[in-house]
């Protein structure tokens, strides 16, 4: 009671935002890392805590689903990247009024749902589909549709993690004032010059925010994978759904959770280590 | 400004008592609220059919209530949801055939229904269901437990353009043990049935416990049933790929997942059950029975058993059996009044020819001892056939 007294005017008034912050976002995350201690297949949150369904994970083959879920994460970054700064650059730069039409482009597919436009992409790319089902008829072309394949799914990451590389990205570029470009010009700098000693370095905030936010987002991503892939590979997410539903063994999906959490968290902390975000936003 | 906005201790002090209170009186005053609520409330947990607006609207503008489905697609993760506290939510639970008399009924999850005012619809339904129907029944005899409504075989479905019904009939699960047909078939995402076939095609009953031998054999058949997929997806994907010709056959499936692409203009896919099999007698697939049962709510809608008896009606069956999703032959077909609403089109498209034979040749859907350790190797097989 003499501790709330204390409190000033603001910590009172925030105190039902914490609680609600409390409530609904650390608590939730509290029990997946308190069940993850459970024993194996149970629903209570009271049993005697143990690391054996860490033990179980270490034992197992889950390596692969990790392995999986970090690599198509990486090279869906990587790919990304190279279609987006061009395609940025010139929404920036070059596309002038067509710009914003290209971005309404890239933006309007979100108002759909990811599931719809993946099975979009299975009609299109199926046998016999639009695309081989036209070059059949039209070309008398037989060829062997990519779909459920690793290919199928890198396409699908891809495209549905697009906007999320290519806005910030934008921005980054957009950051760069015209007349320090204009200014290595004056100087003699070559265009490639002011590519790498001015245009990338200063759009680094836009690009490292795109690449955090694609890898966070592509790691979590089992969608592409379910519906593109035919489940030819498990990304670490479904072995997470799997364990939640059919196994019904809640705590080793709850440590499956938690290890991803760590993995991602070590990952972009060390990816923040190296670019410091602040330092960009010339915060300091 | 600063006045109006001032939080006194005092002040601060009541808001926070009154909410208190408001927690506090949670435990005796809500129950009360709750209870009155209830009467024009009704939850139901159910797989998908009878969460469609075609079966619930009219209940629901004929009762005034507020009525809400949530559809699942497994059982394990229903029932799981009552162990896990939810019976305190849901009023009605549709699961297949076993859980309601070996599982819920047993936990005390479910309670039973008035014997009197259900038992004569058995006497409306098909043969096979005339009460006292087994999976409706707990293990005494004694008290009903659900109602029986949809059902159907259910082992696998091939495109019979491809791989004729008579030679799926005689080859059975044996199409899984064909090196030939590595890449020509699927493997529909249900993997608590994938289980059961994956016994089938190990050359086992599922429905029993396994020795070390029969877990052998399943390591291997999973591994190697899961590698020569060409796909693992969910019904719209398996019916799209044999119809596209991705893949000639998968399974698990039947009449609930061929149906849809059959009523659709493809009688090409067909649900088939192998003519013999090593289940019990020798029968060669297995089936499923839906059981809708009420929840052991402690504030129980009254509502419950008005919509079991809801859609006991022969317009309702007909609705039920064909509800959004996929299509089903229901019990009471066995009811002229509620057959002759199916034109040939639906019965042609839940394979009204052959399903007396099929179930005929199909062993119940049971619970399996040893689920929880088969449906982990196979989870590991399938993530081991991503990994080359």
């Amino acid at each position: 009671m003499r501790r709330l007294v204390q409190l000033g005017q603001g910590e009172k008034s925030a105190i039902p935002l914490l609680l609600f912050l409390l409530i609904g976002f650390a608590a939730p995350l509290l029990a997946v890392i308190w069940f993850s201690f459970m024993p194996a297949r149970t629903f209570s949150l009271f049993a005697a805590p143990s690391l054996a369904n860490y033990a179980t994970i270490f034992e197992s083959t889950s390596y692969i689903s990790f392995l999986w879920s970090l690599g198509l994460a990486a090279v869906t970054v990587i790919l990304l990247a190279l279609i987006c700064y061009p395609v940025a650059y010139g929404i920036v730069r070059v596309f002038g009024k067509w710009a914003m039409l290209l971005t309404l482009l890239f933006t309007i597919p979100l108002f759909v749902s990811e599931n719809i436009r993946l099975y979009g992409w299975i009609l299109f790319l199926i046998k016999n589909g639009v695309l081989l089902g036209s070059l059949k008829s039209i070309f008398g072309l037989e060829l062997e549709s990519i779909l459920f394949t690793r290919t199928a799914i890198l396409l699908g990451m891809v495209y549905v993690y697009l906007p999320f590389m290519l806005f910030p990205m934008t921005l980054g570029i957009s950051m760069v004032p015209s007349e320090t470009r204009d200014a290595a010009f004056d100087l003699g700098a070559s265009r490639w010059q002011v590519f790498r000693e001015i245009e990338l370095p200063l759009s680094m905030p836009g690009i490292v925010i795109g690449f955090l936010l694609t890898f966070v987002l592509a790691v979590g991503a089992i969608a592409e994978a379910k519906v593109m892939g035919g489940q030819r590979i498990i990304p670490i997410t479904h072995d997470i759904e799997i364990a939640f539903t059919y196994a019904q063994n809640w705590p080793l999906g709850a440590a499956l959770a938690v290890l991803l959490m760590l993995v991602v968290g070590v990952l972009v902390l060390l990816a923040l280590r190296r670019f410091d975000l602040d330092r960009f936003l010339g915060r300091r | 400004m600063a006045n109006s906005s001032k939080v006194s201790r005092r002040n601060f002090m009541q808001q926070s008592a009154l909410w208190a209170a408001a927690f506090a009186g949670g435990g005796s005053l809500l129950p009360g609220v709750a209870s009155a609520a209830r009467e024009k409330e009704l939850n139901i947990l159910c797989w998908e059919g009878y969460n469609s607006a075609q079966v619930l609207d009219p209940f629901r503008s004929s009762t005034g209530a507020t009525v809400k489905a949530e559809s699942l697609t497994n059982d394990p993760t229903m029932i799981n949801r009552l162990r896990a506290g939810e019976t305190n939510v849901w009023d009605l639970i549709n699961v297949n055939n076993p859980w309601a008399r070996k599982v819920m009924a047993p936990e005390k999850l479910i309670q039973p229904l008035d014997k009197a005012r259900f038992e004569p619809f058995f006497d409306k339904m098909m043969p096979a269901f005339k009460a006292p129907y087994k999976w409706a029944m707990d293990d005494a005899g004694a008290n009903l437990l659900g109602m029986a409504q949809r059902f159907g075989p259910y082992s696998f479905v091939v495109n019979t353009d491809k791989v004729s019904r008579a030679t799926a009939e005689d080859q059975g699960w044996n199409l899984w043990n064909d090196p030939a047909n590595d890449k020509k078939y699927g493997i529909l995402e249900s993997d608590d049935w994938n289980v059961f076939c994956i016994c089938c095609i190990a050359g086992f009953d599922p429905f029993k416990v396994h020795n070390d031998e029969e877990v052998a054999k399943f390591t291997e058949t999973a591994k190697r049933v899961f590698k020569g997929a060409k796909l693992v997806g969910d019904i719209a994907t398996m019916n799209q790929s044999m119809i596209a010709g991705e893949i000639d056959f998968h399974l698990t499936g039947g009449t609930y997942s061929a149906s849809p692409a059959r009523a659709d203009g493809h009688p090409e896919i067909r649900g088939v059950t192998p003519k013999s099999g090593p289940m019990e007698g020798g029968k060669g697939g297995i089936s499923w029975i839906e059981i809708t049962s009420q929840v052991n709510n402690p504030q129980l809608s009254p509502l419950a058993s008005d919509f079991l008896e809801y859609v006991q009606s022969p317009e309702m069956s007909h609705k039920v059996a064909f509800a959004e999703g996929t299509f089903n032959p229901v019990a009471q077909m066995g009811n002229p009044e509620c057959f002759k609403l199916f034109t040939k089109e639906e019965l042609d498209a839940i394979q009204w020819d052959s399903l007396e034979e099929e179930m005929a040749r199909s062993a119940e859907y049971d619970i399996v001892p040893d689920y929880d350790k088969l449906l982990d190797i196979m989870t590991a097989a399938k993530r081991e056939a991503s990994g080359g």
